[in-house]
């Protein structure tokens, strides 16, 4: 299943017309006001959006154009965040296709792309040396999490690494609600970078080992507050590498039965602040998870719920999926701050989200524009808002 | 091309915006044609305003660069597609919209696509009134440039109708404004035909031949408040021929009318039909879908009920299934485009317009190619102005056969000049109707002096208006 067949793929990208609606369409109807979040803010040369990335592909894999990093470049600018898959007027999926593309032409060298699987491989996370540090975040949670159990909160390598205030936050919010949970002692990378980039070879590796320590630490139930994670461990270890895998849910789909049902007690609020919500794409159009985090928001005591003109299956990427991040971070940034403004716009004081990479990215954007929006975690709110 | 063209022209643009790399221009080599040959430029350039393109056109002209002017890039007839080492000007950076409430009209950058006109009209309840299929990526410069149609061309005509003045950068460098605003003092642009002969009017359908179009005004309407959506079912084609003819000698306010054949429509709505929710059903010989819009709600009623009794008077029965033009109309942006790729075939096209009454010879003629050749295909049309017929014929084709290509390609020309002999007329002479035109030596020769006239460097679009 690692494998991609070429002839199928050269089929669906010959589905590409060339027509040009995944530039930046502005379709009310559809709620989309501009598509490429890419071609937004760059040059705008045809190479930045997906009919330029299509064309580029086919030629490199005719050969056509030379097998070069320069001449690969537009197919690693991409988020990958699925909006021209969204309005696409033909019958195929764009952005899954460039994603199969980046695997078939892995052999045109890209240091950023190798480093990060080179480190997953051999550190279990792209960020550090020492991955166990990845669990220092228990300490601090006032309570001790075992590392096995019947549910398992898959922290991620953003959250464990980079932003523990999410996983410390999670833990309260579970605790509170009453719910038996583990955390493995050396988590791994759920490897959604690798496949994402084309190392899905690499990706298989990591994803048999994180799935025997996944099972190992008697897992039935796995929560994660990744997108990213929810993606690669709900329907990548499934669909392409063929692992049977416990039932994985985001929290902010668990957290809605628990929230309804009473179970999770929130403090009352004497004033109200406007908040709005930023889809990940991993969460939103991948997998069609939408309303529940909307419903998560809306029972909050003290928050309005205002939307962003682009949401949902037009909702504008944060910037930093498909790679980006690491392949070019100015860009991330410039398109994560192209988002706040979005934000800003609604007058919102605070943009929440549900996945720690589209968080990361965002606070960044926000610093580069200065910017006094909010940006926080779903699970950050929960936390601070518990009885 | 030279460096020191690029270095030039990177002064006046910056850096960033001019480029030679081979990705970057692969790119450029094809647009949304299909079955066409890809041809390399040797830069492409993104201009932020008239200024930059004065510029970049006066270095091309004095180094003789072929030019191939492109915005949306989502033309069908090869307009777009450059010259050998020339020159791609992408006019996308030019975004600017004013609004000229009194006057009833709108000016746009030449990087503006129809779908951010319609957002922003909407706002001040106004529309343009022609959506060509491609209206989320297509530009209204763009658009008047090939002098297009879509939705709403069944009242108001082809776009080229609807153009008040254009700015224009000419080869040399020049910049010129036509219509009332060629009067530096005018409030505005609200009227075409001022000072004599018609100068826009040489611009429009021109594919770029005569210079760069920067900017365009154009007239705008108060949205429609009120609609009557209906079918209309014959059994011959003369009926639903003349049923049209009656529609405009009546003045019945048609936005958009369009004409199926059973079979075409069946094709359609086995691709489309449950998506749009439109309820299966045996279509008639031929089907006219039409949208009656108005601002007042007695006149659309009224046409409404005149348009059944000359449905019948022509031998017709009203369907009654209003799911078709509504979805035609209230989907304009989206209905056609997605009608077009939701298949998996390649196509080719070759619009032109008939008198309604000369529609069925173009069904007929493209019936003929279809049996000759061996090839998918249909055509369907509509209603696109005082008394014309857009037909928009798609021959299909597999993109992975070379063979089946070919053969599309060869069908494609001999239908152009098929065509031609019933009496179609393109409403934009792309360069495949040059081998089909006969009898009209004396209009070439004109517009060839024209085109020499203007463009005596031959460096705008070369080949592209029917081969000049």
């Amino acid at each position: 299943m690692t494998e991609v067949d070429l002839e199928e793929l050269m089929e669906n990208l010959a589905q590409c017309r060339r027509c040009g609606i995944c530039r930046d369409a502005v379709y009310e109807k559809m709620g989309f006001d501009g598509v490429c979040p890419v071609w937004k803010n760059t040059a705008g040369f045809e190479t930045s959006f997906m009919r330029g990335r299509i064309q580029v592909a086919i030629a490199l894999i005719e050969g056509r154009l030379e097998k070069t990093e320069e001449n690969a470049e537009s197919l690693y600018t991409c988020t990958l965040c699925g909006s021209c898959t969204s309005i696409c007027a033909a019958e195929f999926d764009p952005a899954k296709c460039l994603e199969s593309v980046r695997q078939v032409l892995n052999e045109i060298p890209n240091e950023t792309r190798d480093t990060i699987a080179k480190k997953i491989i051999e550190n279990n996370n792209p960020y550090v040396d020492e991955n166990k540090t990845r669990r220092n975040w228990v300490k601090e949670v006032g309570f001790d999490i075992p590392s096995t159990g019947e549910v398992l909160y898959f922290t991620g390598c953003t959250a464990g690494l980079k932003l523990p205030e999410t996983a410390i936050s999670t833990a309260k919010v579970l605790k509170a609600a009453g719910v038996d949970f583990a955390v493995l002692e050396d988590e791994p990378c759920c490897g959604s970078v690798m496949i994402r980039t084309g190392m899905v070879v690499e990706a298989k590796e990591n994803a048999e080992k994180a799935l025997d320590m996944i099972l190992k630490s008697g897992a039935k139930k796995i929560l994660v507050t990744c997108a990213g994670c929810l993606k690669t461990l709900r329907e990548d270890f499934r669909e392409r590498f063929g692992l049977d895998m416990p039932e994985v849910l985001h929290v902010v789909e668990y957290l809605q039965s628990l929230i309804t049902s009473g179970k999770l007690k929130l403090k009352k609020s004497d004033k109200t602040q406007k908040i709005t919500w930023h889809d990940p794409c991993h969460l939103g159009r991948a997998l069609g998870v939408y309303e529940e985090p909307r419903e998560v928001i809306k029972a909050i005591p003290g928050l309005e719920l205002v939307e962003m003109n682009t949401n949902k299956e037009a909702a504008m990427c944060c910037g930093a999926g498909g790679g980006l991040r690491s392949y070019d971070s100015g860009l991330a940034k410039k398109i994560a701050a192209d988002r706040i403004r979005d934000a800003e716009d609604t007058g919102a004081e605070i943009l929440a989200t549900a996945c720690p990479f589209c968080e990361h990215n965002l606070k960044d954007g926000a610093a580069s524009i200065e910017s006094n929006i909010k940006v926080v975690d779903i699970l950050d709110l929960l936390a601070q808002r518990l009885e | 091309m030279k460096k020191k063209v690029i270095d030039d022209i990177s002064r006046i643009v910056g850096d960033e915006f001019i480029s030679t790399r081979p990705d970057v221009l692969l790119t450029y080599t094809q647009s949304a044609s299909m079955a066409s040959d890809p041809i390399m430029p040797g830069a492409v350039v993104r201009p932020a305003n008239k200024e930059q393109v004065c510029e970049i056109l006066k270095i091309a002209g004095e180094n003789k660069i072929p030019v191939t002017p492109r915005s949306g890039g989502s033309s069908l007839q090869e307009e777009v597609i450059p010259e050998p080492d020339g020159l791609v000007v992408e006019l996308m950076r030019l975004k600017e919209i004013t609004l000229h409430k009194e006057l009833r009209s709108v000016t746009v950058g030449a990087g503006v696509t129809f779908g951010e006109l319609e957002k922003y009209l909407k706002e001040h309840d106004l529309l343009l009134p022609v959506y060509p299929e491609s209206a989320l990526v297509c530009t209204v410069a763009g658009n008047v440039s090939v002098n297009g149609a879509g939705p709403g061309s069944s009242l108001y005509g082809c776009i080229g109708e609807l153009v008040l003045g254009i700015e224009v950068v000419l080869p040399d460098g020049t910049i010129i404004t036509t219509g009332s605003e060629a009067n530096p003092n005018a409030s505005g642009p609200y009227q075409r035909y001022s000072f004599g002969p018609d100068i826009t009017g040489l611009f429009i359908g021109s594919l770029g031949s005569f210079g760069i179009i920067t900017k365009v005004s154009m007239k705008v309407y108060k949205r429609y408040k009120f609609y009557d959506y209906n079918t209309y079912g014959f059994e011959t084609h003369e009926q639903s021929e003349h049923f049209m003819v009656d529609i405009k000698q009546h003045d019945i306010n048609g936005i958009f009318t369009s004409l199926y054949e059973g079979p075409v429509l069946e094709l359609f709505m086995d691709m489309i039909g449950e998506e749009l929710g439109i309820p299966a059903h045996e279509w008639p010989f031929s089907t006219v879908s039409m949208t009656i819009g108005s601002v007042r709600e007695d006149l659309m009623k009224s046409d409404a009920k005149l348009a059944k009794k000359l449905c019948v008077k022509n031998g017709g029965h009203v369907i009654g299934i209003s799911q078709l033009p509504k979805q035609e109309w209230n989907g304009r942006l989206w209905f056609f485009v997605r009608a077009c790729y939701v298949h998996g075939w390649h196509w080719r096209t070759l619009y032109h317009h008939q008198t309604p009454t000369n529609a069925h010879q173009s069904v007929e003629v493209i019936r003929k190619a279809m049996d000759k050749y061996g090839f998918l295909g249909h055509t369907a049309g509509f209603v696109s102005g005082h008394s014309s017929f857009n037909a928009y014929p798609h021959l299909y084709f597999d993109p992975q056969d070379p063979e089946d290509e070919q053969k599309i390609r060869d069908a494609h020309k001999e239908l152009a000049k098929a065509l031609f002999k019933t009496g179609a007329v393109p409403f934009k002479m792309a360069e495949y109707w040059s081998d089909a035109i006969e009898g009209m030596d004396s209009y070439m020769a004109l517009l060839e002096l024209v085109k020499k006239t203007i463009d005596s460097q031959k460096i705008m679009s070369p080949r592209k208006l029917g081969g000049i």
